[in-house]
């Protein structure tokens, strides 16, 4: 369990639906071996239609959103509007390049929705945009949660049913990854609202 | 893969010839000098192992009171991070009056408390009486010292009860033999030490040393990565052994017990912010 993208642990997951968005992450914070606290925030609401979900170093997590909060309050006092999602997107992208040499160790998931139409981008910890995917994953936990995905996951599902499959995505794959877990939640946006839930998920 | 240089082996003592530039022919050869490496203790002889550096990913525990010996073992076994199953039993039937716990390598652990079942078997067929705790116990340390330094990786606890009663040793791949009331090893043992140490008493009933075993374990699978599962508990009495609980599944321990404090369970109680 060694590396730094090991050190602390957690999942993270998005997927598009019709007209609709989920993101889900698993709640713990440990140090290796040891679990701290099981109600780490790891998916923060850049804008009302935009989400961020960071795994990777929780240093690094906290820090990284902060650096985004950041761009996008004065994105919004500069520009005296909001950003759109494909532009935080890119802001992300050079974001993480600009630290080409000394990176941030994290994987982040953005996800939004443009004109009702779903965005989801993924990136390597130095900044490669990849969007072109209906479901991504990142984390300790992540290569089992594609399994999970790629049986249940369908294309265009309706927000009820897309925060039942990432939901159950989620937790199985957590449940083999003994980094992630003690806890989930799922996050659904949708044009109308953000629906938050918190799943019961094993605490082992 | 271990590197072995065979001049390792036979570390207690070793001598080296000095190599003489010139042969004096009148004098008699030099003795041979015996050189006595002296080792730091265990740790320099199990390769250094450092505070955290648990092999044993698991959590075992058992201790001696009034009824008898508990033993409580978890289910979890993990390759890195990967959970490669939950059912594990880690504890050992040797026979119907010894049981043995696992810890550090699945495969040392039942191989060899195998081998010690066949040893008090056949004992008991030469001499028509059982093998005594303490005469198994020292059997198997035997057989750990002769492979000591050779990568061997076990932490188990030998139980059972013979005529001069219930009896609890630690065995480990070191060669350590340890008689004692309260043992827990492998990786999440920290924790089960915390919630042990705090409600042991000798005079405990069966019910309430049952539930003490459960707890310890479900808290060391709660904050340990390493364990987890289910919680299995054996009980060792005169007539021998009884097993208590099968599998009890730690998540559902987790909801009980935080609804037993009026809690949720969810980890959140100060309701931290979510987006």
């Amino acid at each position: 369990m060694s590396g730094i993208f090991e050190y602390n642990g957690g999942s993270i997951v998005g997927m598009k639906g019709k007209n609709c968005i989920a993101m889900a992450c698993d709640r713990r914070f440990g140090q290796q071996m040891s679990t701290i606290t099981t109600n780490y925030q790891k998916v923060f609401k850049i804008q009302d239609n935009i989400l961020l979900a960071l795994s990777g170093l929780n240093s690094d997590i906290h820090t990284f959103y902060a650096l985004m909060e950041k761009e996008i309050n004065l994105y919004n006092l500069k520009e005296n509007r909001k950003m759109k999602p494909t532009t935080f997107a890119n802001l992300v992208a050079s974001a993480l390049y600009e630290r080409r040499f000394g990176p941030f160790f994290v994987t982040p998931i953005v996800a939004g929705l443009e004109n009702g139409k779903p965005i989801l981008a993924t990136y390597d910890s130095i900044g490669c945009k990849s969007d072109l995917d209906d479901f991504q994953v990142g984390g300790t936990g992540g290569n089992y949660i594609y399994g999970a995905c790629e049986a249940f996951f369908k294309p265009d599902l309706s927000p009820e049913e897309l925060e039942e499959v990432i939901g159950q995505s989620l937790v199985s794959g957590c449940d083999r990854d003994s980094l992630s877990g003690w806890g989930g939640v799922v996050y659904v946006l949708t044009e109308q609202k953000l629906t938050v839930k918190i799943l019961k998920t094993k605490q082992t | 893969m271990i590197d072995f240089d065979p001049s390792t082996f036979g570390l207690a003592h070793t001598y080296q010839k000095e190599d003489k530039d010139e042969i004096n022919t009148l004098a008699l050869p030099s003795a041979p000098q015996v050189i006595y490496k002296t080792l730091n203790g265990p740790t320099q002889i199990s390769g250094g192992n450092k505070l955290n550096n648990f092999k044993h990913g698991t959590t075992t525990l058992g201790f001696v009171f009034k009824e008898g010996i508990l033993l409580a073992v978890d289910s979890r076994a993990s390759m890195g991070s990967f959970l490669s199953s939950e059912q594990v039993r880690k504890v050992i039937e040797i026979n119907e009056y010894l049981l043995g716990t696992m810890a550090g390598g699945a495969a040392d652990c039942q191989y060899w408390l195998a081998y010690l079942a066949n040893h008090c078997r056949t004992y008991e067929l030469k001499n028509g009486s059982k093998l005594s705790v303490a005469a198994a116990s020292k059997f198997l340390q035997g057989i750990l010292i002769g492979y000591r330094n050779s990568g061997l990786s076990m932490g188990c606890m030998i139980a059972g009860t013979d005529t001069t009663g219930q009896h609890l040793y630690y065995i480990d791949n070191d060669g350590m033999r340890l008689k004692g009331d309260i043992f827990s090893v492998g990786s999440g043992s920290t924790y089960a030490y915390g919630v042990l140490d705090n409600h042991y008493r000798y005079d405990l009933s069966l019910d309430e040393a049952v539930e003490l075993g459960i707890r310890a374990i479900y808290h060391a699978t709660h904050r340990d990565t390493a364990s987890g599962g289910v919680v299995r508990v054996y009980h060792i009495h005169q007539d021998g052994w009884t097993k208590v609980h099968d599998g009890i599944d730690v998540v559902d321990l987790h909801y009980r017990f935080a609804q037993q404090k009026g809690l949720v369970g969810d980890g959140d109680e100060a309701k931290q912010r979510l987006f």
